[in-house]
């Protein structure tokens, strides 16, 4: 999930407290926080049942804003030699090549990000995001 | 009266801005309702070009003198090694080498960053002698600041290559990309009917010194290829249905442009590099008129098995039906994938085309045709 934090929450110890006293096993995933600035964490987090529901409404208490998180793939579209290599691995029907032009087509709205094409692409054209629903 | 041109008058057609060019997709279009006597009366000049990985290519650098000089024994760009066997400031940078810590950076992104005018820092180390008594060097080199760069690839073009597919139970990470399980994919890498070797399958027109679009630039063929064989079985239209006839090439890198020259990683596999070749084949008479309207249905290639050792060959296709997405093999449907780009091959016949029209590209009559009747050897291990 992705934790956003309001400026003035930002310097709190939020994860620590979280940890110390609400006994959940937080991972930490990626990190935009600077002090005195709005900031998000990207995290998992594991407990039990009652503690991670009384986590949730301690971050609430402090403001911060949750969202569960979406792998989405992005497409880094410029350099693409329209090669084809990542096609044959996309089983969802997001890469495909135009029968007249040739030119490879990314339809993210079918793409359910299995990162298959990652590897295949040989310019590592595509990269992996984990966004905000 | 049979049509008979020669090299000279479609060159004299070419300077006149007279002569009549069309892409192979073109003619093999026209084809469909044009006899080979009547393209031979109609068409001077075909266009074919292909946009793939070619491991075997490199490029030769001289990066000049430092003063006090010295004769580079080992040598790396941005950390890989390149090779210094030869004379004291030349190398060559192998397009396929890696980098020791890093397998998805290597020879083909340094030939890439020369290319596009960006600075790769050189270190190179040497024992020191009384005419050269530098023992080692740091700085940063570049396209302006060398003095060659020359592109030399010992075998690029194929003629044909075969399909591969991996009906093992665990997917192969290989030069023909990802190959997934059971049948999973089907990977190929020719541009079919744009193919350069396959429209003139017996190499009449193309020779030494045939000059060529590479990388961006005017390049030549410099001698056959490596692994050039001519005894591989043909199909009813004359064309070998694996891998056959090669070609080594040469160019001035530093006037190619990264659009046609690009590094590229193979996951598990390595380092690898697209090159952009164009061939222009002159249509002298009716036998090649014939050879250049051959079309993707015309164009049998083998499938190979990745997933067993040997690679053995599980059937056959055509360019056809390998474009069309799909194949069929053992009963089950088989999602195709190039890995050399169509796109990229249109791209070239038409900048080729352009040029031959405009009178700024003349066709070269080769110096040298290359061997008929050669075969290949494999490795005979004797120790
Ligand atoms: S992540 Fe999977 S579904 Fe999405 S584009 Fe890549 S291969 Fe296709
Ligand atoms: S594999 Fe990479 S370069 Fe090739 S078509 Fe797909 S995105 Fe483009």
């Amino acid at each position: 999930m992705v934790l956003r934090f309001p400026s003035e929450t930002v310097n709190e110890p939020i994860t620590y407290t979280l940890i110390r006293e609400h006994n959940v096993l937080i991972n930490i995933l990626n990190a935009d926080i600077s002090h005195g600035k709005e900031g998000q964490l990207l995290i998992e987090m594991a407990g039990r049942e009652e503690d991670v529901n009384e986590a949730m409404v301690y971050l609430e208490s402090r403001q911060v804003g949750i969202s569960p998180v979406v792998k989405t793939i992005l497409f880094n579209e410029a350099p693409c030699v329209h090669c084809g290599a990542c096609v044959s691995v996309c089983f969802h029907g997001a890469l495909e090549m135009d029968a007249q032009t040739r030119k490879l087509q990314f339809s993210p709205e079918k793409c359910v990000a299995c990162e298959l094409c990652i590897r295949a692409c040989p310019l590592r054209l595509f990269e992996l995001n984990f966004g905000v629903n | 009266m049979a049509v008979r041109k020669s090299f000279q008058e479609i060159n004299d057609k070419i300077k006149r801005g007279e002569a009549v060019v069309l892409t192979a997709e073109e003619v093999a279009a026209m084809g469909q309702d044009h006899s080979p006597a009547e393209v031979a009366e109609k068409v001077d000049v075909v266009t074919t070009a292909t946009f793939g990985p070619m491991c075997s290519s490199g490029m030769f650098i001289n990066t000049g003198h430092a003063d006090p000089p010295i004769r580079m024994e080992r040598a790396t760009l941005n950390g890989v090694p390149v090779f210094t066997g030869i004379a004291a400031v030349d190398l060559y940078i192998g397009a396929t080498e890696n980098h020791p810590d890093n397998p998805a950076y290597g020879g083909a992104h340094i030939i890439e960053d020369l290319i596009s005018g960006r600075d790769v820092e050189l270190n190179a180390s040497a024992k020191g002698t009384d005419c050269y008594p530098r023992k080692s060097i740091r700085t940063t080199i570049n396209r302006d600041n060398i003095n060659e760069m020359m592109m030399f690839n010992p075998r690029n073009a194929y003629q044909n290559y075969p399909v591969a597919v991996n009906r093992s139970n665990r997917i192969k990470y290989t030069y023909m990309g990802s190959l997934l399980p059971r049948l999973g994919n089907a990977n190929y890498s020719t541009s079919g009917e744009l193919s350069p070797l396959i429209n003139d399958p017996e190499l009449r027109t193309i020779g030494m010194g045939t000059s060529i679009f590479l990388g961006g630039t005017t390049g030549y063929v410099s001698w056959y290829g490596t692994q050039f064989r001519t005894d591989a079985e043909l199909n009813e239209y004359g064309v070998p249905v694996s891998n056959a006839a090669t070609l080594a090439v040469i160019g001035d890198a530093s006037r190619m442009s990264p659009g046609f020259i690009k590094a590229a990683y193979y996951e598990k596999y390595g380092v690898s590099m697209f090159v952009g070749i164009g061939i222009p084949i002159p249509v002298l008479d009716e036998e090649l008129a014939a050879r250049v309207m051959i079309r993707n249905e015309q164009i049998t290639t083998s499938i190979l098995d990745y997933g067993h050792p040997g690679h053995p060959e599980v059937g056959r296709t055509d360019y056809r039906t390998l474009m069309s997405g799909e194949i069929v093999l053992e009963g089950k449907k088989i999602k195709t994938a190039s890995l050399s780009s169509l796109y990229k091959a249109r791209e070239i016949a038409g900048i080729l085309k352009k040029q031959l029209q405009e009178g700024s590209f003349l066709l070269t009559e080769p110096v040298m045709a290359f061997p008929r009747g050669k075969g290949l050897n494999s490795m005979d291990i004797r120790i």
